[in-house]
Order: C-alpha cells, then structure tokens, then sequence
C-alpha cells in the first residue's frame, strides 16, 4: 500500500483540488495551464469537465490522475495527497485506485481483451474478484469475445474494453479523458450509456474530460474550465444547456 | 523532397546514431585493418632498404626450395677469390642462424612467442651501438637494445647463449640498434645475438664458412660490371645478387608475412560489416515502418510512389556518406590501438606514420554506401507501395510478403548454399574456388535462414519466453509477446546473432575434433618416457635447442634409447611440389613413435637411402614399399629414396620421414625439435610401484642433463600430451576471441532494434505505465524480450555452426581431423552467454523506455 496523508476527515470525496496551479515554460513564455483551482468530485457521480481546447480541462485530469506533478496546489485521491508521493508510490496508486480510458489507443495489441482488462490486477499480481470481474465483462457485453486480441475487435469494442479494465479492479475513481472522441455518435452514446450505468448500478466514481455537450449530458454534474479557471457549474446538464453555455463562454 | 529527406534525417537524431552505429563498426574495422597492415608495410619497404643499405653486391649459393638459411654455405676460399676481382673494394663474410636464445640474469630463457631467434656475426652496416662497444672477442656478444631492454641485459654481465650445437657463456659487450642508427628496428620480437666472426662461424656451425659474402665495390665502379666479372669468378655453383634484388626480396618475405597476418585481419573485419549489413537492413525496415504514415501523407499530397522511394534510398546514401566518413577517422585510430596492442603482446613493429592509401578510401566508401544502400533497397521498394490512404487510416501496416513465398524463397537460398558449401567442401577444388564456394555458401545459408525464419519465430518466441512468462508475470509476459509480434523483426535481429554464433560454434566443432584426434593418436603412437623439447611456448616447427642434448641425455645411465627429430617446412621438392619432411632415426623403428605402419617396415630402411611415406601421398604418387620416390633438397641434391614403409597415422609424423642421417647430409640446420628417450628396463607390465620408483629416479637423472640448457624441458608421456593439448585449446580460444567480435556487433544491433521498438512502442508504453505498470516491471520486460529474441538466434546459430562443423570435420583430411567430436558444453554455455549478452544489450533501451514521461508517451501520434 502507498503511504498516505490523511486529512483527518472521512469525507465522500473521491478526489479533490484545492488551488491546484500548473504553469508551463518560464518568463515570456511561461504558459497558466491551470490557475488555482478548487474543486470536488463525490464519490458515486458522474463529473464531466468541460472547457474549449487550451482551457486546461486535460491537465486539470492529468494533475488529478497522478500522471501529471501540479506547480503549486494539492491533489487527494480519497485521503491521499499525491504532492507527498514517489514515483513509485504514485504507480501504485494509479494501478490501485484509479481507472483510465483514453481517447484511443487504449489497448496493449500482444494481449486478449481479458489480459487487458486484468491487466492491473495482473501487475500488482493481485487476483481478480472473480464475480464482480463477470459482473463487468457481462455488462459491457464482451463474455464471447475475451480472447481476442485488440486488432479483431471494432472500435467501440475495444473502448468497451477499456471502460472494463478500468471497472476491473473496483477502483476509487475512473478519469475518462475524452472516451468518446475517436467513435461515431452511436458507438459513442453506447458507451456513454455504459459508463452511466456502472456509476448507477455498480456504484463507480467517474470523472470525464469531453468537449461534447451530449457527451457531458450523460452526467450528474458538469465543470467548466476557461484559462485554468472554474467558471461556471451545472447540476443534471442537458445537451442544449451545455451547450449554450459554452456558446457563452467562447464569447467571452 | 531532398530537403524533407534531409530534415527528417536531422530531427531523429537518436534514431540517426542507432542506423549509423553499425556502418561505422563496419567501416571502421575494414579502414584499420587496410590502414594497419599498409602503414607495416610501408615502414617494414624502408626497413629492408635500411638494412641492405650498404652493401652492392651479394655472393651466395642458389636456393630452389626450403628456408633462407638452408642456402648451402660460401667456403672461405670463394671470399679470397671475390677479392681479386677488379672493382671490388671490400668481401665480408657474414654468418647468420636461427635458435640462438640468450638467457635473462635469471637464466631464463628469452623466447619469442613466434618471431625468431637470430645468432649473427657483427655486421657494422646493420648493426649501431648505443652502449658498450662491439664483439671482439670469442667470449663476447652484442644484442639490440629492444631485447636488452625488455631483459634488464646489462653491458659487462656473463649469459647463457643456446646456439644449433651447444650453448655456451658471453659476456655482454654492447647493444646495439638494428637497421637505423637512431632507433632499434628489430622486426616484430625477434631477438638478436651478434658475435665476432670468428666465434660466430664456430658457434654457429659454420667452420670456415659464410652464409653468403657481402660485396662492396670501388668508388667509380659500375655494380653491374662488377656483379658480371664476379659471377664468372665464383663459377656456377654460386651467385651473384645486386642490392635492389636484396631488397625486393626482404620486402617481399616481410610483405608474405603481413599478407597473412593481414588477411585473417580482414577476413574478420569482413564478417563483421556482413553482420552490419543485416543489422542496417533490419533498421530501415522498421523506420520505414514507423514513417509509412507520413509517407501515406506525402503520397496523399501529390508526392509519387518513386518520390517516395527515392527519399527512404536517398536518407540511406545519407547514412552511408555519414558513417563512411566518421568510420574512416575511427579506422585510423583502430589502426593504431591495433598496433599499440601488437606491441604490448610482444610483436615490435616499426613506429611509421599511420598510411592511408585512395585504395583504402575507396574500399571503405564501397563498404559504406554499398551495405547502407543495398540494405535499403527493400524497404524502398516497399516504401513505393505505401498508398496514400496510409495517412488516413488508423491502424496502418505494410503490406508484407506472403509467408509462402518466403518460405519457398528462404529454403532455396538455403538448398543452394549448402550445395555450394558441399562442392567446396568435398569437390576437391584449388584454394581459390573453395574459398569462394564455401563462403559464398555460408552467406546463402545465412541469408536463407533469416528469410526462412519469420516462419516459425513466432512460436519459438512463445515457448521460450514460456518460462520467463511463469517467473515474471505480466512482464515476462509482455516480453515474451513483444518478442513474438513481429516475426519478421525478431528473426532479422536474432540473424545478427546468428551468424557470429554460427561460426564461434563451428569452430568449436573443428577445434573440438582435431584436439579428439590429436589426443586419441598420441593414446596410441606415443611410446617413448620421456620427450624432450624446447621451451618456447606455442608450436613452432623452426624452434630448436642444441643438438649436443641428444648425446648428453643418451649418456644418461638409466636411458636405453633417444631419438631425434628434425622438421622442414615446405623443405623438400617431390615431382615439383613442395613438401614439408620430417626425420627420425629408422633403426629406432617404432619403438618410440608408432605411426601404424601398413606396409614395409621402419627399421628396413636404409638410413642414406630409404624414405617413409603415409599411406595418402603414397597413394598420389602411385607408389607402394620398394618402389622409388626422386627427391630435391635444398641444397640442389636430387636423390631417389626407395620407399621402406607406408604408415597410416600422420598426426605426428606428417606425411614424408626421412633418416636424420640424410637430414644432416641435406640440411645446414643440427638444432633438434625435439627429442624422445625410453628407460631401461621399463616396461608396463612391471608392478605399479617399480614403475613409480624407475620413473622417478630416471626423470631426475634426465633432468639433471636438461637442467644445464635453460632452452630445454622435459616432461614424461602425461605431461607432454597435457602441453600439447594446452596448446591446441591455446589456439582455439584466440579464435573464438576474434570471432567474438562477430557477436559485439550482434549486440549493438539487438539494442539498435530494441531502442527503435521502444521507440516505436511509446504509446502502448505510455498506457501501460499508466495502469501501472512499474519503471522495474518495465525494464524487466524490455530485458527479457531482448533474452528471448537473442536464445532464439543463438539456437539458430549454434544450429547451423553445429552442421558447419560436422560438414567440415568430415572434409578436412584424415591427417588432421578422423573423428567428428562436438563440444556440447561450450555450446551450451554459448546460448547462455547469449541470453546474459541480450539483457545486457538491453540495458538502455529499457532504461529509456522506463524514463520516458508517461503524458508525453500517451500523447505521442
């Protein structure tokens, strides 16, 4: 187990940032990816983080994931603060407690859609929780088609399997960055439907960086992120609402 | 399109120094070879001129066959008669021999591992002092300051000096340099004694005569009128030689000697750019791979499929112009490293300037742009193909040729090397063609093999990384798939591997089989005790010791028998070809060598008349017991020697024996090679410890004779098989040194690909960093696929040098090789040392890997 800070309070925050600051290059071209910024992601919901490209929405993720170190600010993950963590520690954590999908290529090619999904139990040489790993595969709908290999299955196949590795381990978090990016709008609403479903069903915390307004529909709340800045939040967002809104703030 | 060529060459530039690496190697290697052996060349053509300086003319006997020294020697009273010949200013006689070792101040004896041991009278036109003052006196000797150096010798000290009869002590008068008045150029470790002419002659067993006569003539005095009147005046049995010939004719001994030296020098440079030549090809063959979206995207931009072909050759001529001129510097100082190496393992070369001929430049240049564009060839085939929806598509491959037709490709180059290596091997061709059918052979073989073995890759791949897969979870996993992804890339890098592996293991094979030969011929030939032979280490047929061991020893109470024995390499002309002879004494019969005689009988033979034969040559020559074989020596005799007997086992007596008594008719050299002695009364079927006590008590009664001649030892039947044996295993772990190299450059290449997969691989490693994959975990499994990919060409190579081997054993004459041995061990250890070279070769390419910056990776396109 990695080493942890604890803030002394048991909370229903999965992950938090409190004025996480992240600034790139030095002088004239030193660049404010994120700027302060303070935010909650609950347990049990589904968050979308939404900006225009440039606005830090990745960052905000990546900072937020482990995968990325922040300026100045601190990130928790549960009760971890990931400033306190080694490189090593912080590859635990992420093999432990959080679950990734990515845009694309999201899929080691040597293995089977199940090598896949075990993966990170699989390198933390922890065996799967057999019943809850059935409860997964059964629900993206891949029982008949865990022994292939990445290249003979579709698109939306392979993101299904993605979204199961990162069910797998029953981790504390899934960061979703832009998981519908690179499929067509059905494929892409199915996965979306999946995703709601395991944070309704199966009890998953999802946090999911998207431009697309009907991509950020599918979830409880949304972020919106301008120059590094929280600007503005919406609970139980529809397309059309999101979408105005980032009219709004493009304008600005 | 040029200038995309070039920035596309320039923005990888890791990628650059991995393609360029192996062609420097190459390179480098062929240019300091080239560069070395002509800079000794060089220096070695103003050495002989150095030395003949000074002398016009020359007066010796003719010589067709044999040594130098075996010219038959110039009587006092031809010098008294070249002094009367107008136009001559001055005759001196000069003495020279080999097997004339001084002993250090410890009493050890200075022996050169190869080069010669030379006695000389003083010659004032070669030899300079720098200490001391030159021999005047029959006690006294002179040596060059190389030997003197590296000896502690000290001007004024008493030393044993060996010579070809006996060895007595001189006290040393001077040192002197060799062939230049500044700096010693005594050739490649060869040891000098010079005496004053008198002694020389004496000790040197030349009474009252020369080895040749040198002639100086008058001021004004043409040679060439002079050379005339002197050749009438000496008569026909001797001849007259003008400077320039002297010359020439060291030039060309010294030019004989590098060529050898030179070309196994460039036979192995030339392994080692074949091997480059694959790892080049492999190379491109993956950037080619790496690129094909871009160039979809150039072609989908209006480029046309020969633009684009042109680019991959063109980026190619680039590495090849690049690493031809960086290859060449390092080849200049691999020259020299090389030289320096030469001298610390007792070769002293003259220190020329370092030469670089255009013949050199243009070789390098051919090697260069010739292995760097004929291995792009392919891909720019292949890169022509590349449609333009490359660029749009997601998962881009190219396409590749069909496993069938490989298949079918491969096993006809590798049915037609092994029926060149066959014709070579056994087809009984001359030199030249079995050289060139037999290597032309193995690189079919080779090449055949690599094309061929994408076909199975994958599944050896998989069930050698079976066992990794079961200790290193995920990892070895992850290994032991990346290891089985590409066929194609893995076979090729393994080819690499292949080859230095093949031939190392071939060479086990030869080796292991002359040794089993050896050793079971000395089991059953060997009967002497004792074997006395010099000192030097290493097998050298021109070594010898002082002929006055043999009687001393036979005066030895408990000794009953000793024979001697003489040996001439290429000494003797049997109808015109020239045949090397070896000597004992016939009426020892077979009492102390038994050579399986088949026919006739040893000890028949007529000691001035008579001459052995094993049974092969006697076979040529169509000749069987009783019949007559004409025989030159070099001294110009022309004898028939009637055949006494006809032996089977050539293993120590080679294929032509003679009596020492015609030896010593026929050859100026007394010096033995060594000796053998039984023991009185000895015998095997004595109880264990009589045998013990007669052995002991006569060992030390033989040793007190030896222990006076510091160029001497002895060593009863056990010890002489283990020196012989240590010997052989001596040679064959030099050439399993050289043939490393192979390897190295194999090395370089595994972590070339491994580096340009990783690379290529960014993404995926990025993902996988990302679930949480360790830097260890990830560093393990780069390691491991570099094992598996490295067993996988080890087997291969050890496969095929093992086939080689056997194929050779089989051809090589029953003289050297009977008996097909193989040494299972070394090549087990060779497959080992192969998996332990592959994690080696791998260390930095899963160092990067585990450095790289996991966002960075996941968002690399």
């Amino acid at each position: 187990m990695p080493s942890t800070t604890t803030t002394g309070i048991e909370t229903d925050v999965a992950a938090r940032a409190i004025g996480a600051t992240k600034f790139y290059g030095s002088g004239d071209t030193e660049v404010r990816a994120l700027d302060g910024v303070t935010a909650e992601f609950e347990r049990g919901h589904f968050s979308a983080i939404m900006g225009p490209s440039g606005s830090g929405k990745s960052t905000l993720m990546h900072c937020l994931a482990g995968l990325d170190t922040l300026t100045d600010g601190r990130v928790f993950i549960g009760d971890t603060d990931l400033s306190t963590l080694s490189e090593r520690n912080l590859t635990l954590l992420r093999r432990d407690k959080i679950g990734f999908v990515f845009q694309a290529f999201n899929l080691v090619p040597t293995l089977t859609a199940l090598e896949n999904i075990t993966l990170p139990m699989d390198l933390a040489g922890r065996d799967p929780d057999q019943e809850w790993l059935d409860r997964v595969i059964d629900a993206v709908g891949l029982a008949d088609r865990t022994s292939h290999r990445p290249s003979e299955l579709s698109g939306g196949q392979q993101q299904r399997v993605a979204v199961a590795r990162a069910l797998a381990s029953n981790p504390e978090i899934i960061f979703a960055d832009e998981p519908t990016g690179n499929l067509d709008s059905t494929t892409g609403a199915e996965i979306l439907d999946f995703m709601r479903d395991a944070v309704d069903n199966l009890g998953q915390t999802i946090v999911m960086v998207t431009h697309d307004p009907v991509a950020a529909s599918h979830a409880d709340r949304a972020v919106f992120l301008v120059d590094g800045k929280i600007v503005d939040e919406m609970m139980e967002p529809t397309a059309e609402m999101v979408l105005d809104e980032m009219k709004l703030l493009s304008r600005r | 399109m040029f200038k995309l060529t070039l920035r596309n060459l320039l923005d990888k530039k890791i990628r650059f120094v991995l393609t360029t690496s192996t062609v420097v190697i190459g390179v480098m290697f062929v240019v300091g070879v080239f560069v070395l052996t002509d800079s000794i060349r060089t220096s070695f053509d103003e050495l002989a001129g150095d030395i003949e300086a000074g002398v016009d003319l020359t007066v010796r006997s003719p010589l067709d066959i044999g040594d130098e020294l075996d010219r038959v020697a110039v009587p006092q009273d031809i010098a008294e008669i070249a002094e009367t010949v107008p136009g001559v200013a001055s005759v001196d006689g000069r003495v020279v021999a080999r097997n004339t070792v001084i002993s250090d101040g410890e009493g050890e004896p200075i022996l050169p591992n190869g080069p010669p041991t030379l006695g000389f009278s003083w010659f004032p036109t070669q030899f300079f002092i720098i200490d001391g003052h030159q021999p005047e006196k029959p006690d006294q000797f002179a040596t060059d300051a190389t030997t003197a150096s590296d000896n502690d010798l000290v001007v004024g000290d008493v030393y044993t000096v060996s010579g070809p009869t006996d060895q007595r002590e001189f006290t040393l008068s001077g040192i002197f340099n060799f062939g230049d008045p500044e700096e010693n150029k005594s050739i490649a470790g060869t040891t000098m004694a010079a005496f004053e002419l008198t002694a020389a002659q004496d000790f040197l067993d030349k009474p009252d005569s020369f080895n040749e006569l040198s002639v100086v003539v008058q001021a004004g005095a043409d040679p060439a009128v002079v050379q005339e009147a002197l050749d009438a005046a000496v008569g026909d049995d001797f001849e007259v030689v003008s400077q320039q010939i002297k010359i020439e004719e060291t030039q060309s001994d010294f030019n004989a000697f590098i060529s050898i030296f030179g070309n196994v020098l460039l036979a192995f440079a030339l392994i080692a750019v074949f091997v480059s030549a694959f790892i080049i090809n492999n190379t491109f063959q993956i950037i080619l791979g790496q690129r094909v979206r871009e160039l979809g995207l150039l072609r989908a931009l209006g480029a046309t499929g020969r633009q684009v072909s042109r680019s991959v050759l063109g980026e190619a001529a680039m590495v090849g112009v690049f690493s031809t001129v960086v290859g060449i510097f390092l080849g200049l100082g691999l020259a020299r490293v090389l030289r320096s190496l030469l001298k610390a393992g007792g070769f002293s070369l003259p220190d020329g300037p370092i030469e670089l001929q255009a013949r050199t430049i243009i070789f390098a240049v051919a090697v260069g742009m010739g292995v760097t564009v004929l291995s792009s060839i392919a891909p720019a085939r292949r890169a022509r193909g590349i449609s333009p929806m490359a660029a749009l598509s997601d998962s881009v491959r190219l396409t590749k040729s069909g496993l069938g037709r490989r298949i079918k490709v491969g096993a006809t180059m590798v049915a037609l090397g092994w029926l060149l290596l066959g014709l070579g091997l056994f087809a009984g061709l001359g030199t030249q063609q079995l050289l060139l059918s037999v290597s032309s052979g193995g690189i079919l073989i080779f090449i055949g093999t690599t094309v061929l073995s994408p076909a199975f890759a994958t599944q050896i791949s998989r069930i050698l990384g079976w066992p990794i897969q079961r200790l290193f979870g995920v990892p070895g996993r992850l290994a032991r798939e990346n290891a089985a992804r590409s066929p194609r890339r893995t076979s090729s890098t393994a080819g690499a591997l292949m080859i230095g592996l093949a031939l190392v293991s071939m060479a086990g094979v030869v080796g292991q089989s002359i040794k089993k030969t050896f050793v079971d011929t000395l089991d059953n030939s060997v009967q002497a005790d004792y074997f006395v032979r010099s000192t030097a280490a290493g097998f050298d047929p021109t070594t010898g010791f002082p002929a006055e061991v043999e009687q001393l020893v036979n005066e030895v109470d408990d000794v009953d028998l000793v024979v001697g024995y003489h040996f001439g390499l290429n000494s003797i002309s049997i109808n015109g070809s020239t045949k090397n002879v070896f000597t004992t004494d016939f009426s020892a019969g077979t009492d102390h060598m038994d050579p399986d005689v088949v026919a006739g009988s040893i000890t028949n033979g007529d000691p001035l008349g008579s001459i052995l034969l094993n049974e092969d040559p006697a076979e040529d020559l169509f000749v069987g017991v009783g019949d007559t074989v004409v025989v030159q020596f070099p001294d110009g005799a022309v004898v028939g020697l009637e055949v006494a007997a006809i032996y089977a086992d050539s293993a120590i007596f080679d294929n032509y024996v003679i009596d020492n008594a015609l030896w010593n008719e026929h050859f100026n050299r007394p010096e033995l090679l060594f000796l053998t002695a039984s023991i009185s009364g000895f015998s095997d079927d004595l109880p264990e410890e009589q045998q013990v006590a007669l052995l002991a008590s006569s060992a030390e009664a033989i040793r007190n004779v030896t222990d006076e001649f510091p160029t001497v030892s002895v060593e009863n039947r056990v010890e002489f098989r283990q020196s012989q044996q240590a010997q052989l295993d001596s040679f064959l772990i030099t050439i399993t040194v050289f043939l490393t190299l192979a390897l190295f450059i194999a090395l370089i290449g595994i972590a070339n690909t491994l580096a340009l997969s990783v690379f290529e691989r960014t993404r995926e490693i990025g993902l996988l960093r990302a679930v949480g994959l360790t830097r260890r975990q990830l560093r393990r499994s780069v390691r491991w696929e570099a094992a598996i990919v490295s067993v996988f060409g080890a087997i291969l190579g050890v496969g095929l040098g093992l086939a080689f081997g056997v194929a050779a054993a089989i051809a090589i004459p029953d003289t050297a090789v009977n008996t097909v041995a193989v040494p299972w061990g070394s090549l087990a250890i060779y497959v080992v040392v192969a998996a332990v070279a592959g994690l080696i070769a791998a260390i930095i390419p899963a160092r990067r890997a585990a450095r790289m910056n996991v966002l960075e990776a996941i968002a690399t396109e």
